[in-house]
């Protein structure tokens, strides 16, 4: 069974979207609005991602100019953006690498852990650059 | 007898018309080390993902003698450059155990297995601490203690000891030549190569510099140069 690359992407999100499905389910009523708007969100943020000229963008955009605040907000979204995105990536290969029989033993119990993996590395990832901005006097 | 790893002219670029790898061709065979040296950028890591089927190169690799599959990694070993990328258990213990599980160890047998291979790597006292609280050279050896728990027929290390302080990477040397298992080590440390491979080979623009016994590569001063290694 081939995945197509994006849907895998967009895997992590999936599990967050269940993941809300499951915790309404036990508060006892499920809105189904919440996942489907967080995957429509998390596609259209992958989409823009692709699709817009980010970096030419920024330096039409002056250090003078009204948009900066707001153009270096959307930047560093991009940022975070492609970082989660090659961190899944990333984790999923090693995960594929280090259990290669699908379903054998280990395999969903290491998936779980992978995926998990992933938003505790993103966290660590984005303090580091939130630190390397602070000392480059970017942060506030 | 066929090699146990074969790629012939192979060609790969992340980008049209920008080639990396220009026409590469490599041989290893059972309980043979090979050593490919070259500076930043010279296509080392682009070369392992290669061969291990994970870019889609040009040309013919060959595992085993059969085409790269899945199936071919439940026989590999493989660490990468950057060993944050491959723990992600709960346990450095739990990261070692998984491919012997996943190969079809029960728990009981995994987990000693794996323990044992942490040892050797002198980790047994982190074993149940995750990566994330390791140090960098800490983590790089857990990679190579969960790619050598298994006992694979074929081993594909990235830069094994660039983090490593110099008694790990001498002990990783021993460990190496102590086995029978085939390695292909990708490396700067041409005083590990050194010690730990049979063949080297130079790569530099994508291309072969030079390949063969090592004392005689190390031997040549200008190639190395050439290669951007000393
Ligand atoms: N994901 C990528 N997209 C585009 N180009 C890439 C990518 N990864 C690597 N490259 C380019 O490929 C070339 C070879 O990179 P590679 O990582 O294989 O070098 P290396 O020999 O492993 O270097 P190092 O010693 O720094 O590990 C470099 O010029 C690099 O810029
Ligand atoms: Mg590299």
């Amino acid at each position: 069974m081939r995945v197509p690359r994006a849907a895998r992407l967009l895997l992590p999100v999936l599990v967050f979207a269940a993941f809300l499905v499951v915790l309404q389910a036990w508060g006892g009523r499920i809105d189904w609005w919440l996942p489907v708007r967080t995957i429509a969100v998390a596609a259209a943020v992958l989409v823009a991602v692709r699709l817009v000229p980010w970096a030419a963008l920024l330096r039409r955009v002056g250090p003078g100019s009204r948009f900066y605040a707001a153009a270096l907000y959307l930047w560093m979204l991009r940022h975070f953006t492609s970082i989660l995105l090659a961190e899944t990536r990333r984790v999923l290969l090693a995960q594929r690498l280090a259990a290669p029989r699908r379903w054998g033993r280990g395999w969903f119990a290491s998936l779980a852990s992978a995926l998990a993996a992933v938003f505790a590395r993103v966290l660590v990832r984005a303090e580091r650059f939130y630190a390397a901005q602070l000392l480059r006097g970017i942060g506030r | 007898m066929t090699p146990l790893l074969e790629a012939r002219e192979l060609t790969f670029g992340y980008r049209k018309g920008e080639p990396i790898l220009r026409g590469i061709s490599v041989r290893l065979d059972a309980g043979e080390r090979l050593g490919v040296a070259g500076g930043n950028g010279a296509g080392k890591t682009t070369l392992l993902w290669c061969l291990l089927g994970l870019l889609p190169a040009e040309g013919s690799i060959r595992l085993f003698g059969e085409r790269v599959t899945r199936k071919s990694w439940r026989r590999i070993g493989v660490v990468f450059q950057n060993p944050e990328d491959q723990l992600f258990m709960p346990s450095i213990l739990d990261d070692a155990a998984l491919p012997l599980l996943n190969r079809g160890l029960a728990p009981a047998e995994a987990r000693p297995r794996a323990m044992e291979a942490l040892e050797v790597m002198g980790l047994a006292h982190e074993a149940e601490r995750p990566a994330a609280e390791l140090s960098l050279g800490q983590r790089k050896r857990a990679a190579l203690a969960a790619a050598l728990a298994p006992e694979p027929e074929l081993l594909l290390l990235d830069e094994p000891t660039a983090e490593l302080d110099r008694p790990s990477a001498r002990r990783l040397a021993e460990l190496l030549r102590s086995t029978h298992t085939a390695c292909l080590i990708t490396s700067h440390d041409l005083d590990f190569l050194g010690r730990t491979v049979h063949r080297l080979a130079l790569l530099a623009s994508g291309r072969i510099l030079a390949c063969g016994p090592v004392a005689e590569v190390l031997s040549n001063g200008r190639l190395l140069e050439d290669a951007g290694v000393l």
